[in-house]
């Protein structure tokens, strides 16, 4: 007699059990394809979203064509005040160099859709998290978020550069760009720290490469002119 | 085995195997209803399944073509706000950068924008009125120029204005003759404001300097002309 339990003739027990069942399912299936079209939304969009004026990225495109800005006229005033053939083109490599890199990054921002002026102060961007969350490896060379850029020559410091001829130009141009490029090297290391977007990150590490061995030159440069 | 099951077979009652048959028939009834059950089961997973990949879809497309919506809050950042339309900005669409030796009589005052002298004036601080010939020239390179009446912004405030500029690509420089206190150029466009403290000098500065619709954003601001009375 047990085998006419399950005999159709019993719809009343097993419907209700059938539909909360198939609720389930749906459910799930409703969960499933919401996440498969938010993934293959954010995916066939643009990638990794844009960086946002907050950003680490935008504050270092910003802060970066600055500086660079300024090694390129330090290094047009020294080709017009020495007629020293290593320093002239040494210089004419950086200047050449850093005004394309100051193109690239003007074109980031126009393409991230933001001003190229940013609406915080100097340096605010180092404020942004690090990566990583390692302690001591922040890589902001023992700056302060919003204090002036490191390694940027004063107003008098390009006066005296302006007015100065011969050696004496060669001397301090080195001099300046010594602390230029150690500047630059924190900030571009800086933004290692707190970005993982390939076209920033790629140029950012070369500058750290490019920078560093240039230093190393100018030191040479240097220790020639005492 | 056979020879057994059919002795065991014989041995039946006739009432043991009506019931065993009963059996079979009830067997095959329950399997018939299971491959009913499951063919059920699958049509409504396959139709849910096919419905909801409709639905992801649109999901998707959707979140691929969501735009943020346009902001309305009052509490913008000053980006935000720069993005927007600055009020009271005027646009001159007309503005050639010809390069010219003689005075120009510019359209607007100060000018923003149009003929130019070959050599720009060297961006900075100025104490000084500068010559607008030279000033355009910067415009051209993406520069910002905010000129003040020297009358009306004095003391803190021109403290005030001095300290609110920019390090690069921007003019400061006091202006004889303004319709206001303080006027915001760039390269085709410009603001007349308030004060110092006006919200839009820092909403204008921040959509105008070194902006792409400057002609040349990013040539140099410097080792041309440097005016009288430049301070920094």
């Amino acid at each position: 007699m047990t085998t006419t339990s399950v005999a159709p003739s019993d719809p009343a027990l097993a419907a209700p059990v059938r539909r909360s069942r198939l609720i389930v399912v749906i459910g799930l299936l409703v969960l499933v394809s919401l996440t498969i079209g938010v993934l293959v939304g954010r995916v066939t969009s643009s990638g990794a979203p844009m960086p946002s004026e907050a950003s680490a990225e935008a504050g270092f495109a910003r802060d970066m064509q600055v500086h660079h800005g300024q090694a390129v006229e330090m290094s047009l005033l020294v080709r017009d005040r020495s007629d020293d053939a290593e320093v002239r083109l040494f210089a004419l490599d950086v200047a050449t160099a850093q005004a394309q890199q100051q193109g690239q990054m003007f074109a980031w921002l126009v393409m991230w859709g933001l001003p190229q002026t940013s609406s915080s102060d100097e340096m605010e961007w180092l404020s942004r998290p690090v990566i990583d969350g390692s302690a001591g490896h922040d890589g902001h060379g023992g700056h302060t978020p919003g204090e002036p850029m490191p390694g940027v020559a004063t107003f008098e410091q390009m006066q005296a550069l302006q007015s100065a001829t011969g050696v004496d130009a060669e001397r301090l141009y080195l001099e300046l760009m010594i602390e230029h490029h150690m500047g630059g090297v924190d900030m571009a290391e800086a933004v290692l720290a707190r970005s993982d977007d390939p076209v920033v990150t790629q140029l950012a590490r070369g500058m750290v490469q490019l920078q560093q061995k240039e230093l190393d030159y100018m030191a040479e440069l240097l220790a020639e002119r005492p | 085995m056979a020879e057994n099951d059919e002795t065991a077979h014989e041995s039946l009652t006739i009432k043991q195997q009506r019931e065993k048959r009963r059996a079979e028939k009830v067997a095959a009834l329950k399997a018939k209803q299971a491959k009913e059950k499951r063919n059920r089961l699958i049509g409504i997973v396959a139709g849910a399944t096919a419905g909801l990949l409709i639905v992801g879809t649109l999901v998707a497309v959707v979140v691929t073509s969501a735009t943020p919506p346009p902001p309305t809050s009052q509490n913008l950042t000053a980006a935000e706000r720069a993005a927007l339309e600055i009020e009271g900005l005027e646009i001159f669409e007309s503005v050639e950068g010809l390069h010219v030796e003689t005075p120009v009589a510019y359209e607007m005052t100060p000018p923003a924008g149009g003929p130019h002298h070959p050599r720009w004036l060297n961006c900075g601080t100025y104490e000084q009125e500068v010559p607008a010939e030279f000033a355009v020239h910067s415009l051209e390179h993406g520069a910002v120029w905010v000129t003040y009446d020297p009358d009306l912004v004095t003391g803190g405030d021109l403290d005030a204005l001095r300290s609110a500029m920019p390090r690069t690509y921007m003019i400061l420089s006091p202006f004889t003759g303004l319709d206001a206190p303080v006027v915001a150029s760039a390269w085709g466009a410009q603001v007349a404001l308030d004060g110092v403290d006006d919200p839009r000098l820092v909403d204008f500065i921040i959509k105008y300097r070194q902006s792409p619709t400057a002609p040349e954003p990013g040539a140099l601001c410097s080792q041309a002309l440097d005016g009288e009375g430049k301070i920094s």
